[in-house]
């Protein structure tokens, strides 16, 4: 078993009464809420939370992408993944991912993530993402033709990768006369790739296929993440193989404190205000980004989704998130990993508010106390 | 109540329009075209909205072809006509319609649209102008208009309230609940996400063709520009626009009326463009 410890880098400093004010916290809200200076610390304090993520033994940390929004401050992941390479010196480094298709030309991502490997003496791992919904909005990215663009980034920056430059590119959207970049990856034939989901078909068959790592994104019913990886087993099954667990990831946040009731009165404020303030605006997604096939059930789903969920109750019926003393937690985290058959547990806490030795406080728990024992 | 007697009345109307037009599937170079016609007369293009009203045959449908020839074709991508692989952008959709007139045998027609249809209408006569016989736009993108945002459409498309307002002079209007209805089936809301899709793919990158206001000098008929004087969506400043850039054009504004005069303001709609085309 893997953990890797998730930032989402969340602005904290929402007013009170956002909920009622705003209908979004990505692409609307006004970027007058931001606060440089405040902006300046925040960094600071989320980089020594990932830098002691390392310290402590985590098998590795993660950064996303995410533009035009409080939910999460990396616009550009790449530039805190090269801080996090001279912060840290064993854990990998999870980039996951970049949004291929906000990408021109995608080699900025082959140039990019070959820097990151190499300055970390090999320790990336390359997250390759079509994008959310509102990065088309933030970007003016056409979503329609999003699927075809990223499957042919993808196969460009693997060439780039594995194939000596130079040499001529051409598909349907990206032409290149001169594919050679300079540095190439340290990790041979490539840094693993990992490919975060959130339940289509499509992805799921689409990883199984080339053998990429499935990263169940968190903020889902127990039951969705039940049966997405029985769905990417089979998926690997029909691709003439048995999934390794290492190729199937459940993110889920946990949150460790010295008694059960502890836990909750000091993450539950947290969790709240991520859910009902950042999560605001997240399912926005353009016409043509999906099929009108799984369109529809993403409509359908929405009930599972971590948005949706109004109580304590749900969140702990549903494993939202994983909340309680270490021995609580064990006992969860031990049940659910096996049971799901999963070989990565992508985890997190810092949702925004928790207060910064709060966020350290649990992840010393985690690492002392539990994951010794799980692992 | 008004409003349930007047969705009763357009309701009758509808069926009793219905007979008046005969779909058909036509190959136009490998895409399959739902294309729905009726009436005598001069042959009379009709392109429709990003709503895909030419789904059915309405009864503006059928006033038009009480005058004219009336073709009314389904844009590749809405509902059952394909090609919309063959569709990457605005100009894709003109090479589309210049196709079908070649394989339908017209040299010449009365060419018009609305909205998205208004737009593709103009991206024809400025490449074939010589198959342009009469020209209407109305309530059309396609242009850069400074200081003249478009509506906020793909931000909303899922709030009702806002669409109706963006759509309609009247709101609250039968029409404007009649088209946006509160309870939507499933089967309505892929169609709509199918539209949504086919619209995106025109305007997401730019909701506008950067040479067309160039172009537009090479349109040689005469040209009619109609438009809601209360559009939300595109408003009358695009108006305004073409027709500063089509010499000798003219722009009639609809009173009280949204972005949809053919639905709105139906009686004035047919009226004008049917006056204009048969002058």
């Amino acid at each position: 078993m893997k953990y890797f410890f998730f930032h989402l880098m969340s602005w904290p400093y929402l007013p009170a009464d956002f909920d009622q004010m705003h209908d979004s916290a990505w692409i609307w809200l006004s970027n007058s809420h931001y606060d440089p200076v405040k902006g300046h610390n925040l960094y600071r304090e989320y980089i020594n939370t990932l830098a002691y993520a390392d310290e402590l033994g985590f098998d590795g940390i993660c950064v996303n992408e995410h533009h035009q929004n409080a939910y999460g401050l990396m616009p550009s992941p790449n530039v805190i993944a090269g801080a996090l390479t001279q912060r840290t010196q064993k854990c990998k480094i999870a980039v996951i991912g970049n949004a291929l298709p906000l990408y021109n030309p995608p080699l900025r991502v082959a140039e990019e993530f070959a820097m990151l490997d190499v300055m970390s003496n090999g320790r990336l791992i390359a997250g390759m993402v079509i994008g959310g919904g509102p990065e088309y909005f933030a970007y003016q990215i056409e979503p329609t033709t999003a699927r075809e663009r990223y499957r042919e980034a993808l196969d460009l920056i693997l060439k780039a990768w594995t194939t000596p430059g130079p040499f001529e590119w051409h598909s349907k959207h990206y032409y290149y006369r001169y594919v050679n970049p300079w540095p190439t990856p340290l990790q041979k034939p490539h840094p693993p790739i990992w490919i975060p989901g959130v339940g289509s078909q499509e992805t799921i068959d689409f990883v199984a296929q080339r053998r990429y790592a499935y990263m169940g994104i968190p903020y889902f019913h127990i039951d969705v993440f039940r049966r997405v990886f029985g769905q990417f087993r089979e998926a690997c099954q029909k691709a003439g193989y048995t999934a390794d667990p290492a190729q199937m990831g459940w993110g889920v946040p946990i949150y460790v404190a010295e008694t059960d009731k502890q836990a909750r009165e000091e993450f539950e404020p947290a969790m709240w205000y991520f859910i009902k303030n950042l999560l605001k605006g997240i399912g926005m997604t353009p016409p043509g980004y999906t099929s009108p096939k799984s369109a529809a059930v993403i409509l359908k789903n929405q009930k599972h989704f971590l948005y949706k969920q109004e109580t304590w109750a749900d969140i702990e019926n549903g494993v939202f998130a994983i909340v309680g003393s270490p021995e609580t937690v064990r006992q969860k985290l031990e049940h659910y990993q096996k049971e799901l058959g999963v070989g990565v547990v992508l985890t997190g806490c810092q949702t925004g508010t928790l207060p910064h030795h709060l966020a350290r406080k649990s992840m010393e728990l985690l690492a002392r106390e539990v994951l010794p024992k799980v692992r | 109540m008004l409003n349930f007697l007047k969705k009763l009345h357009y309701g009758a109307r509808v069926m009793l329009s219905k007979s008046g037009g005969q779909p058909e599937t036509i190959d136009i170079c490998g895409r399959s075209t739902v294309m729905t016609h009726g009436g005598q007369g001069e042959p009379f293009l009709y392109l429709h909205s990003a709503l895909g009203e030419s789904m059915m045959w309405l009864p503006f449908h059928q006033a038009f072809a009480k005058k004219f020839k009336v073709y009314s074709p389904l844009h590749p991508g809405f509902g059952h006509s394909g090609g919309f692989e063959q569709i990457a952008d605005i100009e894709d959709m003109a090479f589309h319609y210049i196709d079908m007139l070649d394989s339908l045998g017209l040299e010449q027609v009365c060419l018009g649209g609305v909205s998205l249809g208004g737009w593709i209408a103009a991206e024809i006569a400025v490449r074939w102008p010589e198959r342009v016989k009469k020209l209407w736009i109305a309530d059309a993108p396609g242009l850069w208009v400074e200081g003249a945002s478009l509506g906020e459409l793909f931000r909303f498309s899922q709030n009702r309230d806002k669409m109706r307002e963006m759509l309609f002079h009247d709101p609250a209007g039968a029409m404007a609940t009649m088209v946006i209805k509160d309870q939507v089936d499933e089967a309505t809301m892929l169609n709509a996400y199918q539209a949504m899709t086919v619209l995106a793919r025109m305007i997401w990158t730019r909701p506008y063709d950067p040479k067309l206001a160039a172009r537009l000098r090479r349109i040689a008929c005469p040209t009619l520009l109609v438009w809601g004087d209360h559009d939300k969506l595109v408003p009358p400043a695009y108006g305004e626009a073409y027709q500063k850039l089509i010499a000798g054009s003219e722009l009639r504004l609809i009173k009280d009326c949204g972005h949809l005069p053919m639905l709105e303001k139906e009686a004035e709609f047919v009226d004008v463009i049917s006056k204009f085309c048969l002058a």
